[in-house]
């Protein structure tokens, strides 16, 4: 059974964060003026239909509004901190060329992006162990080729202490 | 206990005024996006914020920034009018910053210096093109 809509990999959660552009911290608006008609605004209404739920995805805090046939030529706005504003004319430009330009002009580069990736990685050690929610094992049992919990599975008759017990009793008479 | 918060968590928001009921004060309809987990698709969600206008310069439909105030200024009114983003039918354009009406521009974009009731003929005779002597045939 396949998905339904028109281009169901928009709402896959791979498609979602595959997405290219995170905004720098200072973007806390973006607003996108298109047409829902005319060659012209077709880069826009392509890059509103696949790039705004990957951008939306990435930057959860920015608030995204879109405006359909306000102004015969396209744009995008973006509001920054301290009351700044960026304007950038999309008009006959494709998608891809519109994403490029937005990640180039206030998107955080990849060098960035992958070290702060690595910050957080440095964070969560995996050799730890603790709850499940901050670390990735809570016991060394659950490591495959260790001893297991006397729980799941009983241990061999060698390694129970009453048998270590008795057998020292039995070598110190 | 009278710890006001510093302020609220949206800073600059925008949105559609909906109410100017209330003396200088706008009700704003502020919509984000929310992705809906089942269907991962995202919808408009709304929520409603009051604005500080204190020269009561909005109207029912403008597009409005607004600034999140340092304190709260009432129980409900967080924000003030930072600036009116498209007035309703008075939008302008930012690109060429002329009028416009939906996808026609209100205003003509090329400026014309010149009289439009100047007449053809009297252009031409500010030309001043006079029929030059032939030059001399061989």
């Amino acid at each position: 059974m396949p998905m339904k809509g028109r281009f169901p990999i928009r709402r896959t959660l791979e498609y979602l964060q595959k997405g290219e552009v995170v905004f720098k911290k200072s973007v806390k608006i973006m607003t996108v003026n298109y047409n829902t008609h005319g060659d012209l605004s077709e880069g826009a209404r392509k890059f509103v239909f696949f790039n705004i739920p990957q951008i939306q995805y990435k930057n959860p805090w920015v608030q995204i509004m879109m405006f359909k046939n306000m102004t015969p030529s396209p744009f995008l706005r973006f509001y920054l901190d301290e009351g700044e504003q960026v304007l950038v004319d999309v008009e006959g430009k494709d998608h891809k060329e519109i994403t490029n330009h937005v990640k180039m002009i206030l998107g955080k580069s990849d060098k960035v992006l992958e070290a702060e990736a690595l910050a957080k990685m440095e964070l969560s050690n995996p050799a730890n162990f603790g709850p499940k929610k901050y670390f990735l094992r809570e016991c060394i049992s659950e490591v495959e080729g260790q001893v297991p919990h006397p729980g799941f599975v009983p241990l061999p008759k060698e390694m129970t202490g009453k048998y270590r017990a008795k057998l020292a009793a039995a070598s110190d008479e | 206990m009278s710890t006001r918060q510093a302020s609220v968590h949206a800073k600059w928001i925008i949105g559609q005024v909906i109410g100017t009921k209330m003396k200088k004060t706008a009700k704003v309809r502020v919509t984000r996006l929310v992705l809906d987990p089942y269907l991962l698709k995202y919808y408009n969600k709304r929520k409603t914020y009051f604005a500080h206008d204190p020269l009561e310069q909005c109207t029912i439909g403008d597009v409005v920034l607004l600034k999140a105030l340092p304190e709260k200024r009432s129980k409900h009114v967080n924000h003030e009018l930072a600036e009116i983003v498209y007035k309703v039918g008075q939008v302008v354009d930012p690109l060429t910053g002329k009028r416009v009406a939906g996808t026609q521009y209100l205003e003509p974009l090329t400026e014309s210096t010149e009289d439009t009731e100047v007449s053809l003929m009297e252009k031409l005779e500010q030309l001043n093109i006079t029929a030059s002597t032939p030059p001399s045939a061989s």
